[in-house]
């Protein structure tokens, strides 16, 4: 069960500011709903955990995640992570390619694209909502980045302000499971967005 | 002279064969007093909950147990390394393969088990089967078994890719498993070639899963002082599963008690030997402590059990009135991952070889190609005898495309094919002999009940009318069953012929206990044996109780599957019955002081012929044969047991009508009428008999219009928890219609033949023939099951027979 999805996503940064936060893969980890880095390996490896809650049921992925690339010139960062759950009986790996685009001092885009496979349970029961799921999770990711940002140049972000833990939205995020209810909510509300939509054209 | 309501009154007393006697279980099943295995609980039990993989075909690289093993309450983990030094990591199969008990450094299917978790409790085991870290590295999967055999396929079975061959002849690829034929290829070929008229059609009979309401489980229970070790197990087979478990761990059979208790349904599903079971009996011999496994919903779905995946294609070859010529059926059969099915050592593909059904053909060929796939292991025979109902399917198909390409009425096609009831014992070109049948006289008697040419009439009717939104379809289904495994000379598992057994022991005051060697699920035996006992004795079945799954009690026998209860064991316990009969005759002689040949017997008792005042009822006679009034030499006591090994298998069969109107628009289909005859020989319990017609039908409905285990490419398991997997409820059922006639097994003791599968297998194609023909006209001759709206939908979408007047 494979899921892809393409997105961009208009940033308030200069380019080199966004660069700065998608090279910080800790960082743009702690951006991800549920997800959590527990461990450094090395430069490019990582072990982690993504949490997902529907209801009384819970998913509880463990695995690692690796940086493939990681290229300033191009603003390209591609990762892979993998984990497995065992007591659901669930596996999920996800290929990600993200890079910056610039705009002008204050404005760029992050384009993302990836491909996320599940196994198991969470396939058999993620596969009809896998997508849309999909979408509300890079929505709520882009959120967070932004937030990041956000917060990065209201403390005055210059060089080394990245190691410090900034008391925004991103040190909340972490310990926050991916919240199944809101973003079952999201997941009705753009289907029936789009039901509406595909009727009305 | 006893007057006739004398007679009847002494009869009815005795509530034996014929009677509709209420269910002696139900009073405990409808009181919640049922005990499953989930209801036992021994003292310091453990609990084991199975780590399985989320792949359907990966290496494992590691297993981290550390963390499970610090979570609150976790005793142990096992792996598979832990079970080799007792040699129990891989286990041997009734199909002469062998399986994983845990997966040894890769798995081959979804949920495959990889480790067991002990705990005091299940939540605590549930817990920290979470925290087994397993890291897998992922291979490419196979679900297509038509994909299996090409070229350079994975190799799902490393450890047998060089075994030429695993139990049933040569091998010619790492995925095969077997090819098996059966008949003569040469004359069907030669059939075919000089034919008015021939078919062929691919039609699937799709994985699917019995799903019985109680999952599997055991409770296994290894007492270190004394060697002894007790299994409660979900087992229909508890004599063979105790031989397989001496054989597996080495202890003596003497020291291995198997009990199984009340059963919620196992429908095939609890016949084979499971890993669970395996891993929490080795657990319990060396903890020494109680441990209980139950499976959970998904777990039962996924990988235990599951039936059918065979993929066919059906040739009949016929002259231009459409008598059948030759018949070629061939299956491509998927076996998942390991060959655990359940079969009979010399018959691989079951009893495929029915296939020619009710039918006098004289050429005949069958062929199943087994493969090897990333999918659950095994292929159970789902309320069926192994893959009869797959054979039935076929014919029963078959016959209907026929009739559509000669353009003869379906049960015309029937007629001029059917097996005619004076050819009785039939033999069929593929070698079995059908012990009785009257197969015109039940269609004939079922199309006069539905007033067939009535509704051939109203269909004709309907589709003359464009504005008519919904589509009529009849189907029919004549189908001969086979049941009663069965003769030791063709069936046996493990070498142990397939025979069956009853130890009857009567009580001075006449009361009786009965011990047999098979396993109620929910069929009530302990009515219907206590009938048939009640009969043969003349003792009332009130105060005959039944005994059946401790092994330590009841002598040994096959279990109960493919409808063998009744062929097999009600045989022996009529056997046993009438040696007790001989001995009490011989009482009876000696107190009334005649001859044994002076003597006749009447309901419940001996008379004197000639002088019916001179009597001794069978109650009597129990306690003379606990004193010593009796005839010189002869013992005490009224017992005996019985081994009975069938000298040929029974064929019940019936005539089957459906009617369904199908929406147009929706795919909606909605059984208007089901009309079922059957004849099973001579009836033991009506309301028995009619109980396990609806089961079976409603069974035959899942499957025909719901039921199917779908897989993703990758080997994910997209359908295996009950939001997905069709379970009809009195929602959905629609109304059984029931009829019988009665065609008398000649070679079993009281001419019964088995029932509770044969509207299983007749139902099926019964609803797909019912479906097909609403789309008949319209030139389509086939279309797979299940026929649930969406895909019966789409079929009104692709011939344009949703388009309403006006529609673009």
């Amino acid at each position: 069960m494979k899921v892809t999805l393409e997105r961009a996503f208009a940033l308030p940064a200069s380019a080199d500011q966004a660069w700065k936060l998608l090279a910080d893969v800790e960082r743009v980890a702690a951006c991800m709903p549920g997800a959590r880095i527990s461990e450094r390996l090395d430069e490019r490896h990582f072990k982690g955990t993504v949490a997902v809650k529907f209801g009384p049921a819970s998913l509880n992925f463990r695995g690692e995640l690796e940086v493939l690339t990681l290229e300033p010139g191009s603003r390209t960062l591609q990762l892979r992570g993998k984990g497995t759950d065992a007591s659901g009986g669930s596996a999920a790996a996800l290929d990600l390619t993200a890079r910056i685009e610039g705009k002008d001092a204050a404005a760029s885009t992050l384009v993302g694209r990836g491909e996320a496979s599940m196994s198991g349970k969470a396939a058999a029961f993620g596969a009809r909502v896998a997508d849309p799921v999909a979408q509300q999770v890079l929505q709520q990711f882009a959120l967070n980045f932004i937030a990041e940002l956000g917060a990065r140049a209201a403390s005055g972000a210059g060089p080394g302000a990245g190691s410090e833990a900034p008391p925004a939205a991103s040190a909340a995020a972490p310990a926050r499971p991916l919240n199944g209810l809101a973003l079952l909510w999201a997941v009705v509300r753009s289907w029936l967005r789009s039901l509406l939509g595909a009727r009305g054209t | 002279m006893a007057d006739t309501a004398e007679l009847r009154e002494r009869e009815q007393k005795l509530q034996g064969m014929g009677a509709s006697l209420l269910r002696k279980e139900d009073a405990r099943f409808i009181r919640g007093q049922g005990t499953y295995i989930d209801d036992l609980k021994l003292p310091g039990m453990l609990f084991g909950a199975i780590v399985r993989s989320p792949y359907a075909h990966a290496r494992i690289t590691s297993i981290d147990k550390a963390r499970a093993l610090a979570s609150p309450g976790v005793v142990a983990v096992l792996t598979a390394d832990d079970l080799k030094p007792v040699n129990l990591h891989w286990m041997p199969t009734a199909g002469g393969d062998v399986q994983a008990v845990l997966a040894d450094k890769k798995v081959c299917f979804q949920y495959q088990e990889v480790a067991m978790v002990l705990a005091t409790d299940r939540f605590a085991a549930y817990d920290g089967a979470a925290l087994v870290e397993v890291i897998y590295d992922e291979l490419p999967a196979i679900t297509d078994p038509k994909k299996a055999l090409a070229p350079g396929a994975p190799v799902i079975r490393e450890d047998i890719a060089d075994k030429k061959d695993v139990g049933h002849g040569p091998r010619t690829h790492p995925n095969h498993v077997f090819t098996w034929e059966a008949g003569n290829k040469a004359a069907a070929d030669a059939a075919f070639k000089g034919a008015a008229v021939t078919v062929r059609e691919e039609i699937l009979n799709p994985r699917v899963h019995p799903c019985p309401l109680e999952t599997c489980g055991c409770v296994a229970s290894f007492n270190k002082a004394t060697g002894y070790l007790t299994v409660y197990v979900t087992s229909q087979i508890p004599h063979l599963f105790r031989t397989v478990l001496a054989m597996l761990s080495g202890l003596a059979e003497s020291k291995i008690r198997v009990v199984g208790g009340d059963i919620g349904g196992g429908f095939g599903n609890k016949v084979p030997i499971y890993p669970g079971y395996v891993v929490a009996t080795v657990a319990s011999i060396v903890t020494g402590v109680p441990v209980k496994w139950i499976e959970s919903r998904i777990d039962n779905i996924s990988t235990t059990g599951f039936a059918r995946d065979y993929h066919g294609v059906g040739e009949l070859a016929a002259d231009q009135d459409g008598r059948i010529k030759g018949l070629r059926f061939t299956a491509l059969a998927d076996h998942g991952a390991f060959n655990s099915h359940v079969s009979a050592s010399k018959l691989p593909a079951g009893l495929f070889s029915i296939c020619t059904g009710s039918y006098a053909i004289p050429n005949a060929y069958c062929r199943v190609d087994a493969v090897y796939t990333n999918k659950a292991p095994g292929g159970v025979a789902y309320r069926c005898s192994l893959r009869v109902t797959e054979a039935v399917y076929l014919i029963e198909r078959m016959m209907d495309v026929l009739a559509q390409k000669v353009g003869v009425d379906k049960a015309e096609i029937r007629r001029r094919n059917f097996v005619q009831a004076e050819q009785f014992p039939y033999t069929t070109s593929l070698g079995w002999t059908l012990d009785s049948g009257a197969y015109h006289a039940a269609l004939a008697k079922v199309l006069k009940a539905v007033d067939y040419e009535a509704l051939r009439r109203e269909q004709a009717a309907k589709r003359a009318d464009p504005d008519c939104p919904t589509l009529m379809g009849i189907g029919i289904s004549t189908f001969t069953e086979i049941v009663g495994a069965g003769p030791t000379k063709v069936c046996d598992i493990l070498g142990i012929g397939l025979f069956d057994s009853c130890d009857i022991r009567v009580h001075p005051t006449g009361a009786v206990i009965a011990r047999l060697g098979t396993m109620s699920q929910g069929q009530g035996h302990a009515t219907t044996y206590s009938q048939i006992i009640a009969t043969e004795l003349g003792l009332p079945a009130s105060d005959i109780v039944i005994e059946e799954g401790d092994t330590d009690k009841a002598p040994y026998g096959a279990g109960t599957w493919g409808s063998r209860s009744t062929p097999v064991a009600g045989a022996a316990a009529a056997t046993a019955a009438r040696k007790i009969k001989d001995k009490a005759r011989k009482i009876a002689a000696h107190l009334l002081e005649v001859g044994e040949g002076d003597l006749e017997w009447e309901i419940d008792r001996f008379k004197v012929k000639g002088n019916p005042s001179q009597a001794k009822t069978m109650k009597e006679i129990c306690l003379v044969s606990h004193t010593g009034n009796l005839p010189p030499g002869m013992e005490q006591g009224l017992n005996a047991v019985a081994y009975y090994d069938p000298p040929n298998l029974t064929f019940p069969f019936g005539a089957y009508l459906c009617v369904v109107d199908i929406d147009k628009f929706t795919g909606e289909t909605k059984v208007r009428r089901f009309y079922a005859l059957d004849d099973c020989g001579t009836r033991i319990n009506p309301m028995v008999i009619e109980g396990q017609i609806h089961g079976g039908l409603t069974e035959a409905f899942a499957v025909a219009m719901g039921q199917q285990l779908p897989f993703d490419e990758n080997g994910n398991h997209l359908g295996n928890s009950l939001m997905d997997y069709f379970l009809p409820t009195a929602m959905e059922t629609p109304h059984w219609e029931t009829d019988h006639t009665v065609t008398p097994s000649p070679h079993h003791p009281i001419g019964a033949k088995g029932v509770a599968e044969s509207p299983h297998v007749g139902g099926i194609p019964c609803f797909s023939n019912a479906v097909i023909d609403a789309f008949a006209h319209l030139g389509v001759t086939h279309m797979d099951m299940p026929h649930s709206s969406y895909r019966v939908w789409q079929k009104c979408q692709e011939l344009g027979v949703n388009k309403r007047p006006g529609d673009v």
